[in-house]
């Protein structure tokens, strides 16, 4: 049997760069192959030009879709593809649904466009598509619009909205970025049903780890180039060039705390610091934290305890009530009830005068860093208000102190006259981070601070929290959605589920031999390769 | 729903309570006589008789906070008041010139919304070139003043090309005009509002989504593009139609044309303050209507959006 | 903004600057002179905007109108902005129920059209170029004011000032170095728009002549003496005219570029 996609040195250009640079794979009925690479890679890009949406100008020495020739295709023709035999899943359920229509109406545009199909018909088709993905009460939720649906529901009935038209192929274009692993592994169940149904699967993702459970093979992507293909086994096992190495170490899922995930610092080996005695004070005391935003309860009774130079985990899913755990912890909303203890001393419950001498104690980190930055000020303005707490920003005095800063989270000084806005993802995290550190805090609340970032990033923003934490002895309360995050980060790990923390303990323990129901149906869906 | 349109009334007797109570410290505030005020000010020269009427009738006697009292129970009465200028009850004057007012006013709104939606549409399909002009064009239109306006289209329509009247002379043509001045300018300002949103929504996700689907560029510019041009622009509608209120006086005056901005000018002019009152009382009721009419219009179009 | 954006606005603001303080440099003339032999000339060499129905030259009379509509323009864009900054910020920072109640009365302002509510002040006052400043300021307060309130409160609930709430900084700190700064530079933008508005509506106070009094070469007051002419010499209400469009237009764009949004007031 002929490949339905057969790529062979397919080039996309843009004003005169390439952002897919000579790319050749295919692609068969039943197969799944996925396309990795971190963002600018051109994977998406690839993607699109599959169905003739890339918007690039495309050259390629073969590039057949369905046994047509796609470089001579007319728009009318990749009209009637699209959505019929090549379907498309994008990555943000809520953004890829018309906030204004009702979803029923999306799924059903497909039909209007390929069908000749009356109106009952139609309706009644996307009730059966509904249903096969499983959605509760299909007949009400079709009426209704995106931002009224969880995201699970979401999720599937952009599954559906794709799967109307019976497509052979089924472009995945990182279908499952920022989901939480539940909702991913819904996700990669469906698209295995596909692949399983004879389909063919095309995934596009950053995460070599969720790919590995579906792909039979697997194409890394590095500034528009494939730098490795092969079958998914040896991708994983025996990669051959050194990115795909690097994206394999940056996999925290199953690496011991402090063993690096990126080869990047060849710093002098810092002494490690004592296991921390649990006869010390702990660093912070969380007790029967509660708060209700009108009816909503977002935390009910949550308590824990951050022992000093340790770090404690705490995962969810997004509204489990993680970052409003977070606010309370730092003093930014006042709890309903309950306690948090900053060394043994008071911290909230309190008014704000009282605990200010404590402030430069415990600071915050967030997934978005550039939001908390003043958006008028350079790096160095942000870093000489951080340490001159508030009284300059320009001080000569404090240059040096700047320089040092920045060396510590592994920048370059010469950024101090950049604009935050200016750097990547990584870079800002980094500044995010030296902020923070400038009071020399003893504990840090680090709400989802590598959420946003590159998979090679992420690893190196890791490495670097894990060697200030050796350096320092800073204490955190690391939140993440993430699992193989919070295992490869945490000493002691919480879990948290509708605003109560369902079970805690010893990383190993709490991953090893998990009690709660809900923890155990978390860890079943994480993705792993080690 | 029913909350909702309950929520409305109470609002907007709050905001109609305010504005009378605004009008009542105001009128106070005039030094002199509050007698002669009413009727037109010093300068009005009203007989002592006529004064002292005044007096009586609005109890200018009595405590402040009585007259106060007397004042609403009037206005809820939807007594205004007999116009010192014209000699009639305020309320019939504005039966009268309130219709011509809105039918223009509404005109304009569906002249300026067909007009932004069409250069909207042209912008998209334009080039760089094609942008910057019409950018240009947008902001000159929103900077044009009525009264400027008004003038330069009789003169050109009316006085050289004679195509149109410059006065209405009963046929419908008498409108072009009148409408274009004021649609003219708040096209600028819907265009530029339309065309940001456009393109936000044409270069989304779910506009992907439904080439993904199939869709011609076409068939997603009126199946979402149009939607989302439309709300922000709708979201605007009352603050346009409180400005076509305002283009009215000048356009009303301009083109000899009754309504209500006319009669308020004319009421300023001669210090006719139950006039004044019962046009201000009005246009704000105005207001409030068409901001409830739009609001339940925007729910229509986004159920979700409207009740967060 | 770029390099040729920020020279040509900053030329703008000059050259208009000079005209209103010194229009004697631009236009030597005398812009009340009377010549009745020299009435309804269209315009020329000798008088690029014509003359009027009393030989006054349109061109002088411009020029040296923009001190007085510039000057009600921005003396009621001040009285405006001055009240809304007051009102805004009040609203913004006080307990729930004080905002609510601000917030009525600027609703109730906002409900009478801008020009009505000019109107409706100067059937209070009388007509005049003062209470055309009055008039205006305060009918373009209202808008005014809910955009304060609502910058400063975007600012107040921004992640920033929980940074810096989290670094342990004092009230006083962060209204100075973050909320104060921030919440402020957006407004000049919007001050910037507001002018060339406040112009037209200046003007178009005089043009229904409730400003300034005929024969102040007013741009509005000089629009309304020429509409009687329409037919006879156009240059009279066209300049005049023109000259609001280019303030207005100009104004626009400066705010604009300055990041701020046309239909804010």
């Amino acid at each position: 049997m002929s490949p339905l996609l057969e790529v062979e040195n397919l080039s996309v250009g843009f004003a005169g760069q390439l952002a897919v640079d000579s790319v050749s794979f295919e692609l068969s009925a039943g197969e799944c192959l996925a396309l990795v690479g971190e963002s600018g890679s051109g994977k998406s890009v690839t993607a699109r030009s599959l169905l003739g949406l890339s918007g690039g100008k495309v050259s390629a020495e073969k590039f057949s879709v369905l046994g047509q020739d796609a470089t001579a295709m007319s728009e009318r023709a990749w009209q009637q593809m699209r959505g019929n035999s090549v379907a498309m899943i994008l990555q943000d359920a809520l953004m890829a649904l018309d906030p204004l229509r009702p979803v029923g109406r999306e799924i059903a545009d497909a039909l209007k466009e390929h069908s000749s199909l009356s109106k009952p018909e139609r309706t009644a088709k996307v009730r059966e598509a509904l249903e096969a993905v499983d959605l509760p009460e299909p007949a009400w939720r079709m009426k209704q619009r995106s931002s009224q649906l969880s995201g699970g529901m979401r999720q599937r009935v952009l599954i559906a909205q794709a799967m109307i038209g019976d497509p052979q192929v089924v472009i995945a274009d990182e279908a499952t970025t920022a989901l939480d692993s539940r909702l991913t592994a819904l996700v990669l169940e469906q698209l295995r049903a596909l692949k399983n149904a004879g389909r063919a699967v095309l995934m596009i993702s950053h995460d070599l780890a969720q790919v590995a459970q579906l792909a039979d093979r697997i194409a890394v992507m590095r500034a528009g180039k494939i730098v490795e293909a092969g079958d998914t086994d040896q991708v994983l096992n025996r990669p051959q060039h050194e990115y795909t190495r690097t994206l394999l170490r940056a996999i925290p899922s199953g690496v011991p705390r402090f063993q690096p995930l990126s080869l990047a610092p060849p710093k002098a080996a810092v002494v490690a610091q004592e296991p921390a005695k649990p006869a010390r004070m702990p660093a912070l005391v969380v007790e029967d934290l509660s708060k209700s935003f009108g009816k909503h309860a977002a935390v009910q009774g949550a308590g824990f305890v951050v022992q000093q130079g340790q770090t404690l985990g705490l995962v969810g899913e997004s509204g489990s009530g993680k970052t409003t755990t977070a606010r309370l912890v730092l003093g930014l909303e006042r709890p309903d009830t309950g306690s948090v203890r900053l060394f043994g001393e008071h911290f909230a419950p309190q008014r704000e005068a009282q605990r200010r001498y404590l402030r430069e104690n415990i600071g915050a980190i967030y997934q978005n860093p550039l939001g908390s930055f003043d958006p008028r000020y350079n790096v160095g303005q942000l870093l000489t208000d951080a340490l001159s707490a508030g009284r300059s920003k320009r001080g000569a005095s404090y240059r040096t102190q700047v320089s040092r800063l920045l060396e510590q989270v592994e920048l370059d000084p010469a950024l101090g006259s950049r604009n935050p806005r200016e750097l990547s993802g990584g870079q800002r995290q980094r500044l995010a981070i030296a902020r923070a550190l400038a009071p020399r805090p003893k504990v840090l609340v680090l709400d989802e601070p590598v959420s946003a970032l590159d998979v090679s990033i992420q690893a190196t923003v890791l490495d670097l929290l894990d060697r200030l934490q050796q350096e320092t002895g800073t204490s955190y309360l690391f939140i993440s959605h993430d699992l193989s995050v919070i295992e490869h980060m945490s000493d002691t790990v919480a879990v948290m589920y509708r605003g109560s923390i369902v079970e805690q303990g010893a990383t190993a323990d709490v991953f090893g031999d998990p009690q709660h129901e809900y923890t155990r149906s978390l860890l079943t869906a994480m993705p792993r390769l080690r | 729903m029913l909350a909702w349109l309950g929520r409305k009334v109470g609002g907007a007797l709050v905001v109609l309570w305010l504005v009378a109570t605004a009008i009542f410290i105001g009128v106070r505030l005039i030094p002199g006589d509050p007698a002669e005020a009413i009727m037109g000010g010093p300068g009005s020269q009203a007989s002592a008789e006529a004064l002292a009427a005044a007096r009586s009738e609005y109890g200018l006697d009595l405590p402040l906070i009585t007259q106060y009292l007397m004042f609403l129970a009037k206005l809820i009465r939807l007594d205004f008041g007999t116009s010192y200028a014209l000699k009639d009850p305020v309320l019939q004057v504005i039966a009268e010139v309130l219709p011509p007012t809105i039918t223009l006013a509404l005109i304009s709104l569906a002249a300026a919304w067909l007009l932004s939606l069409i250069f909207a549409m042209l912008a998209m399909r334009a080039t760089r070139a094609g942008q910057c002009v019409g950018n240009a064009v947008e902001i000159i239109a929103a900077a044009v003043p009525h009264f400027w306006l008004g003038a330069v289209l009789i003169m050109l329509f009316s006085s050289m090309l004679g195509w149109f009247p410059a006065v209405d002379n009963g046929t419908g043509a008498g409108l072009v005009l009148p409408v274009l001045t004021l649609a003219l300018p708040l096209a600028g300002f819907l265009t530029q509002l339309m065309r940001d949103s456009l393109s936000t929504a044409l270069g989304s996700q779910f506009a992907l989504a439904a080439r993904t689907r199939g869709e011609s560029r076409l068939t997603v510019f009126w199946r979402h593009g149009l939607r989302h041009a439309a709300l922000p622009a709708l979201g605007l509608t009352g603050w346009a139609f409180s400005s076509l209120l305002s283009g009215a006086v000048v356009v009303e005056a301009i083109f000899a044309r009754p309504g209500l901005g006319r009669s308020l000018l004319s009421a300023v002019l001669s210090r006719d303050i139950p006039m004044v009152t019962g046009i201000a009382l009005f246009s704000a009721l105005v207001y409030i209507v068409v901001m409830a009419l739009t609001e339940a219009i925007e729910r229509l179009i986004d159920p979700a959006g409207a009740e967060s | 903004m770029s390099r040729t954006a920020k020279i040509l606005g900053t030329v703008f603001i000059l050259f208009w600057l000079l005209t209103a303080l010194a229009p004697g440099l631009i236009a030597p003339g005398d812009p009340l002179a009377v010549d009745p032999a020299q009435a309804f000339h269209a315009p020329s060499l000798a008088h690029p905007m014509g003359t009027d129905e009393s030989g006054r030259d349109v061109f002088t009379r411009v020029i040296h109108g923009a001190g007085d509509s510039l000057y009600i323009g921005l003396a009621a864009t001040a009285l405006g902005m001055g009240i809304a900054l007051v009102l805004g910020t009040a609203a913004a920072l006080a307990p729930r129920w004080l905002d609510g109640a601000i917030l009525r009365v600027l609703e109730a302002l906002y409900a009478v059209p801008s020009l009505l509510l000019a109107l409706l002040i100067i059937a209070f006052t009388g007509p005049g170029v003062g209470p055309a400043i009055v008039a205006v300021g305060l009918s373009t307060a209202p808008g005014y004011a809910r955009l304060v309130r609502s910058q400063i409160r975007s600012v107040k609930n921004s992640e920033m000032l929980e940074a810096a709430t989290v670094l342990g900084r004092g009230t006083w700190l962060k209204v100075q170095n973050h909320l104060v700064p921030n919440a402020l530079r957006p407004l000049l933008a919007l001050v910037t728009l507001g002018i060339g508005q406040a112009v037209i509506w200046a003007a178009a106070l005089s043009f229904l002549g409730l400003g300034t009094p005929p024969p102040a070469p007013e741009w509005g007051a000089m629009l309304s003496a020429g509409r009687t002419y329409l037919h006879l010499a156009w240059w009279l209400s066209f300049f005049p005219g023109l000259a609001i469009v280019v303030v207005a237009a100009g104004a626009t764009l400066i705010g604009r570029s300055l990041g701020g949004k046309v239909n804010a007031a």
